[in-house]
């Protein structure tokens, strides 16, 4: 049985600890995604505690017969995509200002232990237009599968696909320009 | 050699070729040290990206988050109970209304409610008393509904 349904089913009754074991399995990976996106930790705060609520109000409509991460990640991205469209004057699919490197915190400590390759790799990430970071991080962070992810994007799988080859396309360069010759290729 | 495969490889190192394209990228890989070495490069890649530094959400986030859904959810109980209860006293009040119209008329002498005999005064007073009874409980009721809602109850 997929714990995730069982505590679904508890949290449309009312029942708050199916909303603890929800957030305990999937908190992580959300918070992760919405920084990423974000850019910014305090509006992914803002928008992680408005996922969360969202999740509350509609888990009626939430189809049980398919896995809870995806439709978490659709209600998070949609709520984190209404709030980036009302700061960003630009286009959500072109790089702007780069987003803040995303937790690695100003603790010095932290930062040297994170070592520099990756680094490197966040900041190249952090360069790249919000729509590129979001499926990168979905992929990659969340870990869902292409069908998954096409429909966390709510597009068709191939449409997802060259979503995702694009924006690992657009890293690539971003990766060369400041990385050593011998890294990355 | 010719038939490079690189388009594809950024792809295969994120999982997501279908079965036709991964047989082409491995067999090509098999015989061209070039694609071979990009594709180990975006294996790098790849692996880099699934760990990327990344912060947790702070205690005191999920306790904030865990108290705002727990009080959302109270309040939605609170409103539910509270349309019920008054569909409860509506249905109520009406069967109320209707039974003791008829045992009224009962005692004041025949059942006004046959079609072959008027509608006697007491039956006519007590119609006209009722229908004030809910124009003026409705009007008050209209009157707290318009606060009612933004604070989760009745009145």
């Amino acid at each position: 049985m997929d714990p995730d349904r069982d505590d679904a089913a508890r949290l449309r009754r009312g029942d708050t600890d199916g909303l603890a074991g929800l957030m305990q399995r999937h908190q992580d990976r959300l918070f992760r995604f919405l920084l990423r996106l974000t850019g910014d930790e305090p509006m992914a705060e803002d928008v992680f505690q408005q996922t969360w609520l969202q999740v509350a109000e509609r888990i009626g409509r939430y189809d049980a017969a398919r896995p809870f991460g995806p439709w978490l990640f659709t209600v998070a991205r949609n709520l984190a995509l209404d709030q980036l469209r009302r700061i960003r004057p630009q286009s959500l699919d072109e790089a702007g200002e780069p987003a803040a490197p995303t937790g690695i915190g100003d603790d010095p400590l932290a930062r040297a232990m994170a070592g520099q390759r990756s680094s490197r790799l966040a900041d190249a990430v952090a360069r790249l237009a919000p729509l590129d970071r979001e499926v990168l991080s979905l992929r990659f962070e969340a870990e869902l599968e292409l069908p998954q992810l096409a429909e966390t994007l709510g597009v068709p799988v191939p449409t997802a696909k060259a979503r995702l080859y694009r924006a690992l396309a657009r890293l690539r360069p971003r990766l060369l320009a400041h990385a050593p010759q011998e890294e990355w290729r | 050699m010719s038939g490079h495969v690189s388009e594809l490889l950024p792809l295969a190192a994120a999982g997501a070729l279908d079965a036709r394209e991964q047989a082409q990228v491995a067999a090509h890989l098999g015989a061209c040290e070039a694609c071979a070495r990009e594709a180990a490069a975006w294996r790098d890649v790849a692996a880099g990206l699934g760990q990327l530094p990344a912060s947790r959400p702070s205690r005191a986030l999920v306790a904030r988050t865990v108290e705002a859904v727990e009080v959302f959810l109270a309040e939605r109980a609170e409103r539910a109970w509270n349309r019920a209860a008054l569909g409860f006293l509506i249905a109520f009040a009406w069967t109320l209304a209707v039974l003791s119209w008829v045992v009224i008329d009962l005692v004041a002498g025949g059942l006004a409610l046959r079609l072959d005999r008027p509608v006697g005064p007491t039956a006519a007073w007590y119609a006209a008393y009722v229908l004030t009874g809910w124009l003026a409980a409705g009007v008050a009721t209209a009157f707290a509904g318009r606060r009612a809602p933004q604070e989760g109850r009745i009145a």
